[in-house]
């Protein structure tokens, strides 16, 4: 069977403190899974070992390919390859929203200026920005912010998407925007995303399967429909009425 | 509101500190014209028991730290121990003498600041100082020469008259100004003091070093790669150095100069110091 | 005063002239040589950042006019530097390593996000320094490199020391001939206040721009 993630007995420790037991995940081309649990579970930590941003200290973890914790493996390549959107945006706050979407395709992958125009346009209508081009990100709200550090991933035409909690700082009338951009991405046969939220409508809407986690473990990997029916652990019941109440 | 308001504020913080440093360099002024007015430093001297004299520190003869001692040791210190002891003699009481170190630059403002009551460090008596401070008569007959390196082939000032020469002097010396008349081409740089002027010379920043003849000297003692060239060309005697106006201290320091070179401890002082230098015949200084 | 300024005015401009030259060069070598140091400093590798450290460590931590001396008079021995440049290299070499802490300061300050967002785009370390960190971490550190440049311009007076030629130098040169160091510094005080004053200015003025 084809994948594009796979973690095998996965460790991670920040220093003494284990973070990550035993991750055994595999994500196959064209998937939306949502990843779920309380704060402090490791969801954060995992998302950012699937593009070198955390390295791994057991098991193995292949992406795209590539044994990311290897010496050999070129991160910079695989993130490319790898996009992430952020709670916080991230956005270059010296860069212009076009400079902030174009300054990666130009400087790593070498797209022609017209070119490169010509997509950052592209994605700032299919974002529902066209005219914001010129501002700097200081003077977007959230919402907009969000929408940008999209189009900025997508701009590197990568093969998956990794979301972090990407609606939890804004503010409840800027949600709805941004969801309904990333509705339209991960719906698109081609796209491989991870998201992490707490939106559990969108999840039921979009993924196709839901990974629970407590403590740095994986505690359930189901379809949606399953697990939103009938979670099969006591945790999960516990943290889907919480979150439901809000 | 607040931005006009923290303005204000600034301005007013302006405004006082403008008013204080100006309140105090006035102040400082009266109060220094005012001191200056009343002192009589013989007066002083004589309540106090203590002369307190300012000497140098980093000249060879004349005044140079001894690293066993810490203390000032040379012709100068010995000129202003036997002053001192012989104005105690003359007045009738005792007096010790105390040294405090000066620099060729700072040694008139520690005059004029009343820190010392008088300076004994090879300085030449010249007019424009006479105008701020009063010189005792001369004590010591110097000259101005030239210190070269000895492979350097220089025989004379004259040869270091052209723009591709360098001389090194010491900041607040006449022999500054002295070296501009005799080598006006040549480029002169000064060093804050004796010893770094020849640090500067055995380093290569210059060709020559020029200063009084008994301190470059000194440095030929020291080093066996440099001589004294040339000879003199000037006459520029030292003298000791009192604040103006200060006519009683001046009247016993030049009456117990009098009176060493009478009983002939002036004599054996220039021999202490000056007996055995190469090249200078110690007896030519006494007459 | 007046009198000082008619009597000496072409000694003290050729003072002037030699103390803005040196704070210029100084200003310019130790932004870039700081610049240097601060990256070395951060970077990943541990060889680099050793020398960097050690670098900014040594100058920050002997007195400028120890080094101003070792280049006039001991390195003086193997090159031919004469007063005006031991004095300013020293310059430069001693404010560097405020400069780099600065800077090291000022790119610190920036949010890591910021690093994070440009890496998972796909931009290589010295990528995303160069576009990204970099530039807002110099953007931070200008309020403290204005002061280190105030500095620099004070420090110049270090070349008096070594015959450089600087507006220290012809203070003590005139004070030593007229001997009126007391208005003599006062004038010689209003130009260095002719130099920081604006300098100050502009750079309050390039904060504010910023901002
Ligand atoms: N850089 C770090 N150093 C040490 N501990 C960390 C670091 N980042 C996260 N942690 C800890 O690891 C655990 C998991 O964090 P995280 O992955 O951010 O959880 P989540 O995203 O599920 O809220 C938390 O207990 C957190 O405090
Ligand atoms: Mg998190």
């Amino acid at each position: 069977m084809s994948y594009i993630i796979q973690f095998k007995d996965v460790q991670k420790y920040y220093g003494d403190f284990h973070v990550l037991h035993d991750i055994n995940l595999t994500i196959h081309p064209g998937e939306t899974v949502v990843l779920i649990g309380p704060s402090g579970s490791g969801k954060s930590t995992l998302l950012r070992t699937i593009n070198g941003l955390e390295t791994i200290q057991k098991g193995q973890l292949i992406v795209d390919g590539k044994d990311v914790s290897s010496d050999k493996t070129n991160l910079n390549q695989l993130r490319t390859d790898v996009g992430m959107v952020f709670q916080h945006f991230n956005l270059y706050n010296n860069k212009t929203i076009l400079d902030n979407i174009m300054l990666a395709p130009k400087i790593v992958l070498k797209r022609n200026d017209a070119k490169n125009r010509e997509i950052a346009d592209q994605l700032l209508k299919r974002v529902g920005l066209t005219d914001q081009g010129a501002k700097y990100p200081a003077q977007l709200s959230g919402g907009q912010k969000q929408r940008i550090a999209i189009a900025r991933s997508l701009a590197m035409d990568p093969k998956a998407l990794l979301f972090d909690e990407p609606t939890s700082a804004l503010d409840p009338e800027m949600v709805g925007s941004v969801l309904s951009v990333m509705r339209d991405i991960t719906t698109s046969s081609s796209m491989t995303s991870l998201v992490v939220t707490h939106e559990m409508d969108f999840a039921k809407a979009v993924a196709d399967r839901v990974i629970f986690m407590a403590d740095g473990k994986i505690l359930e990997d189901s379809s949606t429909e399953e697990f939103f029916k009938q979670p099969k652990t006591e945790r999960a019941r516990q943290f889907l009425s919480q979150v439901e109440h809000h | 509101m607040s931005k006009l308001k923290g303005k204000r504020i600034g301005l007013l913080a302006a405004v006082v500190l403008v008013v204080v440093l100006v309140g105090s360099l006035v102040f400082g002024w009266t109060y220094h014209e005012y001191q200056s007015k009343t002192k009589n430093s013989l007066k002083n001297i004589k309540s106090a028991h203590v002369m307190r004299w300012g000497v140098k520190s980093d000249t060879r003869l004349f005044g140079l730290i001894s690293p066993k001692t810490g203390q000032s040791e040379g012709f100068d210190i010995d000129m202003a121990r036997t002053v001192t002891k012989q104005i105690a003699k003359d007045q009738g009481t005792k007096i010790k003498p105390e040294f405090t170190p000066v620099t060729t630059s700072s040694k008139i403002q520690l005059i004029k600041n009343n820190q010392v009551d008088a300076v004994a460090a090879s300085m030449t008596i010249t007019p424009e100082r006479a105008k701020i401070v009063d010189f005792s008569n001369p004590y010591f007959p110097a000259g101005q020469s030239i210190l070269v390196k000895k492979n350097s082939g220089i025989k004379n000032i004259q040869q270091l008259n052209n723009p591709k020469s360098t001389i090194i002097g010491v900041m607040g010396t006449m022999a500054m100004e002295t070296t501009k008349k005799f080598a006006p081409k040549a480029k002169l740089i000064a060093m804050p003091d004796n010893s770094q002027a020849f640090s500067a010379l055995q380093s290569g920043q210059g060709d020559a070093m020029t200063t009084d003849n008994a301190i470059l000297y000194g440095f030929c003692q020291q080093s066996k790669d440099v001589a004294v060239i040339g000879g003199t060309f000037t006459n520029q005697p030292y003298g000791l150095a009192m604040d103006k106006g200060q006519t009683d201290l001046q009247k016993a320091v030049n009456r117990a100069l009098k009176e060493i070179r009478a009983d002939g401890t002036y004599d054996r002082l220039i021999k202490k110091w000056f007996g055995n230098i190469p090249g200078l015949d110690w007896r030519e200084l006494t007459k | 005063m007046i009198k000082i300024l008619t009597d000496n005015w072409s000694t003290i401009i050729t003072g002037f002239e030699f103390t803005i030259l040196s704070s210029i060069v100084g200003l310019l070598g130790s932004l870039i040589l700081g610049t240097v140091f601060a990256l070395m400093e951060m970077a990943p590798n541990k060889f680099l950042k050793f020398i960097g450290t050690a670098f900014v460590e040594f100058f920050r931590n002997i007195p400028l006019l120890v080094i101003t001396l070792f280049f006039y008079v001991v390195v003086s021995h193997a090159v031919k530097i004469n007063g005006f440049w031991a004095g300013t290299i020293a310059l430069i070499l001693y404010t560097s390593s405020f400069v780099a802490e600065c800077i090291r300061g000022g790119v610190n300050s920036v949010d890591p996000g910021q690093m994070e967002g440009a890496r998972s785009n796909g931009l290589t370390y010295t990528q995303a320094m160069i576009h990204i960190v970099l530039p807002q971490g110099f953007k931070l550190a200008i309020p403290s490199l204005g002061n280190q440049f105030i500095n620099l311009v004070k420090n110049s007076s270090i070349l008096s020391f070594v015959a450089g030629l600087d507006l220290m130098y012809q203070a003590n040169v005139i004070s030593g001939a007229n001997l009126d160091p007391f208005n003599t510094y006062i004038v010689i005080g209003i130009f260095y206040l002719l130099l920081t004053g604006p300098l100050s200015v502009f750079m309050n003025h390039l904060e504010n721009r910023l901002r």
